[in-house]
């Protein structure tokens, strides 16, 4: 059954539809931000343009990422510290990432069992599953955190994925960095120290009302004078008990001294990361910037030439390591570029398309030194397959013929 | 052919005051295991909460565990998500419904209800059509311009 409140789509021009969406996300329309999210999380082809359109007003929130080894009672924290921060008056938005099963891509996203503040008006919660991302957070956690940013929340927690010393991400787009680390632990500690201690703003352990917290904060401690200060910052070690509520609101405190002292929304002046840039509306630029995406097509000496939509010119000049054993070029680098032709072509339509089988012919031999141009054109495209003829010339010889067919996705490009 | 990259996205629940959460329990980690992103609460949730929840994590599918009687307050968490204008998302009921109670759930709008015995691949299989048909719905596949 379709939304009744959503107006008919036909009523309006896509750029109305996008302001309007934008407008009815930062009035605090729940349903729209959600569905935002799905949207961006999904990467789905319209996702960059929302994304462009929300990140306009984004970097007014503070951003708080809260990392520590499995069961050091983020969740709980965060219960305790969105209680307090609700009751002091702010908007807060809560992001929770949990792991994907690597084996199937599914999830148990739990985190919401820890958190009964979900209910409240003021509070909104997000669970999110990592998707084989490294690093604490999935791929496209940021411009998740960029939505409910635009969305007007004061405060943004962000809780990552166990923790361990690479799972480091979170420091790269959070106002200020939370380590958790529970008593008793010894091992724990080391787990951390490492790692993940030199990013974190504030040090919590948690589980205050439990022997050896002391303890586990004489050890931080000991840590921290070991190491460097940050610029103008004293590193806190504080004891939280989300039991007894003790050492919360003075959490909330230091929170707000951090921001005074490090700022806030330094991710959204920082220089954005070409990786993650939305693609370019002209087709032979995204192309261009597709392929030089490609680590192995870099690798194959492989250029870009053009490219529209469903079409894909490459070049590659043959080397002495494009050649086989008896001194001609290799027929895999043939293929390989002929296969770059395909994978553009096919991708020139702003969704992902993947290859599902691919077949070559070969029909005169190619020497060190030669030129080699792959031109693809799209023979039919369908809604969930399409088919390229690729040739592959030499001047005006015709080297190779491939042909090659592709599953269409509906998802865009990152 | 189904898109290998699409993960529903459901909530697993129960709603009123029974907490024999084990069939939730074996559901959710049954369908994780056939690659769904499950959103799990514990027992005891309100009507209220659960739409809260619904409308945030965008889910396309609920599915709510009864095994005492839950089941009747169903067609309550139907008209509450309608009046949230959260209508579009799929709900499925699993565990002890009488017979002439499925009549009365499906009257109210439940898109299915599973009876002890059922497969968990059925279950699983049932989630996945049920969660791409609504996700499609909501995010029609627009030729680009």
């Amino acid at each position: 059954m379709p939304r009744t409140d959503a107006p008919p789509a036909a009523d309006r021009s896509p750029a109305a539809a996008l302001a309007a969406r934008v407008a009815a996300l930062r009035a605090g329309d729940r349903a729209t931000l959600a569905r935002a999210i799905t949207e961006i999380e999904n990467e789905l082809p319209s996702a960059p343009a929302l994304h462009a359109a929300l990140r306009e007003h984004a970097g007014h929130a503070h951003v708080v990422g809260i990392t520590g080894p499995p069961g050091a009672g983020k969740s709980t924290l965060i219960n305790a510290l969105v209680t307090e921060l609700a009751r002091r008056g702010k908007r807060v938005a809560v992001a929770a990432v949990d792991p994907s099963s690597p084996v199937t891509g599914g999830a148990v996203l739990g985190d919401r069992v820890r958190m009964d503040i979900g209910i409240a008006d003021n509070v909104f919660i997000r669970s999110l599953a990592s998707r084989g991302h490294g690093g604490g957070l999935a791929r496209t956690t940021p411009r998740v955190v960029d939505v409910l940013d635009a969305a007007g929340f004061d405060t943004i927690v962000v809780e990552t994925v166990g923790a361990g010393q690479s799972d480091v991400d979170i420091a790269a787009f959070a106002d200020t960095s939370i380590v958790v680390s529970p008593p008793g632990l010894g091992d724990g500690i080391q787990a951390i120290k490492a790692g993940i201690l030199e990013i974190a703003d504030i040090l919590v352990v948690t589980k205050a009302d439990t022997p050896n917290a002391t303890r586990t904060e004489r050890d931080l401690l000991d840590m921290l004078r070991l190491r460097a200060r940050k610029e103008g910052w004293r590193v806190p070690v504080l004891c939280t008990s989300a039991t007894t509520g003790d050492g919360i609101a003075k959490l909330a405190d230091t929170l707000d001294e951090h921001a005074r002292a490090a700022g806030i929304g330094r991710r959204v002046q920082r220089t954005k990361d070409p990786a993650v840039t939305p693609l370019p509306a002209d087709r032979n630029e995204a192309l261009r910037i597709l392929a030089s995406r490609d680590a192995f097509v870099r690798h194959c000496g492989i250029e870009f030439v053009s490219g529209g939509a469903g079409r894909a010119a490459v070049r590659m000049r043959v080397g002495h390591e494009h050649l086989n054993f008896n001194g001609t070029c290799h027929g895999g680098a043939i293929f390989t570029l002929a296969d770059t032709a395909f994978g553009l072509a096919s991708n020139s339509h702003g969704v992902i398309a993947a290859g599902i089988d691919a077949h070559a012919t070969f029909h005169t031999a190619v020497r060190a030194g030669d030129v080699l141009v792959a031109q693809a054109t799209e023979a039919s495209r369908g809604r969930r397959t399409a088919i390229y003829r690729v040739d592959v010339l030499r001047d005006a010889d015709l080297v190779a013929t491939f042909t090659g067919t592709v599953y269409v996705t509906t998802r865009g490009h990152a | 052919m189904p898109d290998p990259a699409f993960r529903p996205k459901v909530l697993i629940t129960k709603i009123g005051l029974d907490g024999h959460d084990r069939g939730s329990r074996i559901v959710a980690a049954h369908l994780r295991d056939a690659g769904v992103e499950v959103v799990y609460t514990p027992p005891w949730q309100d009507i209220g909460t659960v739409v809260k929840l619904a409308i945030e994590e965008d889910v396309d599918l609920i599915g709510v565990s009864s095994l005492a009687t839950d089941h009747l307050i169903v067609p309550k968490l139907m008209r509450a998500l309608r009046d949230a204008g959260a209508g579009d998302v799929a709900v499925i009921v699993g565990g002890i419904v009488p017979d002439a109670d499925e009549k009365m759930l499906l009257d109210a709008g439940v898109a299915r209800v599973f009876h002890p015995g059922v497969k968990l691949e059925d279950i699983a299989a049932y989630v996945h059509d049920a969660s791409a048909t609504v996700r499609t719905q909501r995010f029609p596949v627009t030729p680009n311009a």
